[in-house]
């Protein structure tokens, strides 16, 4: 599904970043734009906002899209604090946050993992390029079979050998993905401006 | 121990061309016999060929995995060689954004772009591309301030004219294009490599170099579309590449719905026609300034539907038969491994095996004889058996 969604979504260059290149590493007003375009497409969002509450080092949280990045960007995304970049430690309340969202800003809740999509050495200046795919919620669906989406399968090596040697350990999938609307899906593509130093 | 082995077999007719066998696995060993040549024995011709994952050969300093081949001598008897370049190999065309290595100015090595439409690229060595092939460039600052840095990070096909030079789909004859070369640009900066696997699944995202307006659109694009007659696309074409009434959004006739346009011919694989009346439109602007690049966003147009044939029977010469292809270069048609699909539809091109490739034999420390070719010649009918084994020793 991530190299589909690669292959078939329409893509902005993030242009608001200070490195040069093209895309720039990405900038507030490029969050913004992505979120804007989606508005007006009449994406649907993901989240309702969270009301802002009396806790210290806290703000409230727009209703939002989701977007999927690198865990390589996230130190330029802690750049971003106090220019609209919220931590998600610093959401008013917690109970929505996701196991894998490292912040929001505007209009998008930011979920890092280390299989996004990143192409190698690719920008104008040759630098790695991120694609940060932002999603509405009518975007793209999966279709099951008979009820039927994923299963993890294991056999125990009793099951699985005579001389109980090998387990079997597999992931059954009987479901397809689609696009269903792609007006509600852009890529924001950028390029980093941290350097990761090293491991 | 070999629970886990996989193994195939498997025959097909030469065309001299490479060929490439598609597997549920990527094979560690591949053998071939070829039929043709073991019943006559003719000088030149390489009738069983074998290649391990784990041979290795070391050239001009680097290493190679070489096919290793019996090949017939003059008399003709056998006597034995290896195939260095283009014998057999495995592919994995699973995961998008692989690329291979990059081409740059060394001790050796240089390139050129010319700022003509299209651009020609003449490199200094081989750049062993086959015309189909997509790359994408990086750098191309000729100085600080000019060179072609507008067209790095696009994805181009190139149209292969000789073995060290071949042309970009692109007009970079206008004024803000200066030719670029990475023997004179400042600090050599200046690279390509190509694309891996572009047409992992397709329809998708294309990127435009040049519309032609009129009371119907053509759309000229940078590599491969794969669309078909009758996809409906939309169009993001940032105000500074010129026609940005094209763009889906805002549908001024029904706010909120957008704008599609429907392709109604197919010229090629990097040019289409649709049914979108263009003629108060702006003009396109291929001559971008140097000085805009950075953050600058391509003009792209993506395939919004699948096509509806209104339930054609699938059947031989159907429209929905035979499996879905693309179409990399001119006209030409590459089936997928994928069984008859709906047309334009979007598809899944993640294959693996091997390719038995059209490379000659090198006997000894004899020239590379070039007669001799690994797939043999049209009309020759192979053989082969593909091995992937859960133990190899020492590795």
């Amino acid at each position: 599904m991530r190299d589909y969604i690669v292959s078939a979504a329409s893509q902005i260059n993030a242009g608001g970043g200070s490195n040069g290149d093209n895309p720039t590493n990405l900038a507030p007003s490029d969050f913004s734009l992505v979120a804007t375009t989606l508005d007006t497409n009449n994406a649907y969002k993901f989240m309702t906002g969270i009301e802002g509450m009396d806790r210290f080092g806290t703000a409230p949280v727009r209703s939002a899209y989701f977007m999927l990045s690198s865990t390589e960007l996230q130190t330029d995304m802690d750049g971003l604090v106090g220019s609209g970049f919220i931590n998600q430690w610093n959401y008013p309340s917690n109970s929505s946050g996701l196991p894998n969202e490292f912040g929001s800003i505007f209009n998008i809740r930011v979920l890092t993992s280390s299989e996004a999509p990143v192409a190698r050495g690719v920008s104008a200046n040759g630098q790695d390029v991120y694609y940060n795919t932002v999603l509405g919620k009518q975007a793209i669906t999966h279709v099951t079979q008979d009820g039927d989406s994923m299963k993890l399968l294991y056999r125990g090596p009793e099951f699985s050998g005579m001389l109980m040697q090998n387990a079997t350990l597999a992931v059954r999938f009987s479901q397809a993905q689609a696009l269903t609307q792609d007006t509600a899906i852009r890529n924001l593509m950028s390029t980093r401006l941290s350097s990761l130093g090293g491991p | 121990m070999t629970e886990y082995s996989r193994m195939a077999k498997g025959f097909f007719t030469s065309t001299g061309g490479a060929q490439i066998i598609n597997l549920p696995f990527q094979p560690d060993f591949v053998e071939m016999w070829n039929y043709t040549e073991m019943a006559t024995p003719a000088d030149h011709g390489i009738p069983r060929a074998v290649w391990d994952k784990n041979f290795v050969e070391v050239v001009s300093g680097s290493p190679v995995n070489p096919t290793l081949v019996d090949i017939f001598n003059a008399t003709p008897v056998l006597t034995t060689g290896r195939v260095l370049a283009n014998g057999i190999s495995t592919f994995s065309g699973g995961l998008l954004l692989q690329y291979g290595p990059i081409y740059q100015h060394t001790a050796s090595t240089d390139f050129s772009i010319t700022a003509a439409n299209p651009a020609v690229v003449t490199t200094t060595t081989a750049h062993g591309l086959t015309s189909g092939d997509v790359v994408i460039f990086s750098n191309l600052y000729q100085t600080s301030t000019t060179g072609m840095e507008q067209i790095a990070g696009i994805p181009f096909t190139v149209t292969v004219t000789s073995t060290t030079q071949f042309s970009i789909p692109w007009d970079a004859s206008g004024s803000n294009y200066t030719a670029f070369d990475t023997a004179t640009s400042t600090g050599n900066v200046g690279s390509f490599k190509k694309v891996l696997y572009p047409y992992l699944y397709f329809p998708g995202v294309s990127w435009i170099s040049g519309i032609t307006l009129g009371t119907t659109t053509t759309i000229d694009t940078t590599c491969a579309h794969n669309y078909v007659v009758g996809q409906e696309v939309a169009f993001r074409v940032p105000n500074t590449w010129g026609p940005y009434q094209l763009n889906s959004l805002p549908n001024t006739l029904i706010p909120g719905s957008p704008i599609y346009g429907y392709v109604i011919a197919v010229t090629d694989y990097n040019t289409f026609v649709v049914n979108i009346d263009s003629s108060t439109y702006s003009a396109f602007v291929a001559n971008q300034t140097f000085a805009g690049f950075v953050g600058r966003t391509f003009p792209q147009v993506v395939a919004v539907g699948d096509v509806n044939t209104g339930g054609v029977q699938i059947s031989a010469n159907s429209a929905l038969y035979p499996p879905p292809y693309y179409s990399p270069i001119g006209t030409t048609r590459v089936n997928t491994i994928n069984g008859p699909a709906i047309q334009g539809a979007y598809v899944n091109n993640t294959a693996q095996g091997f390719i038995i490739g059209a490379g000659n034999a090198k006997v000894g420390a004899a020239a590379v004889d070039t007669s001799s070719v690994l797939v043999g010649t049209d009309g020759d009918v192979i053989f082969w058996r593909a091995f992937l084994h859960d133990m190899s020793l020492p590795r």
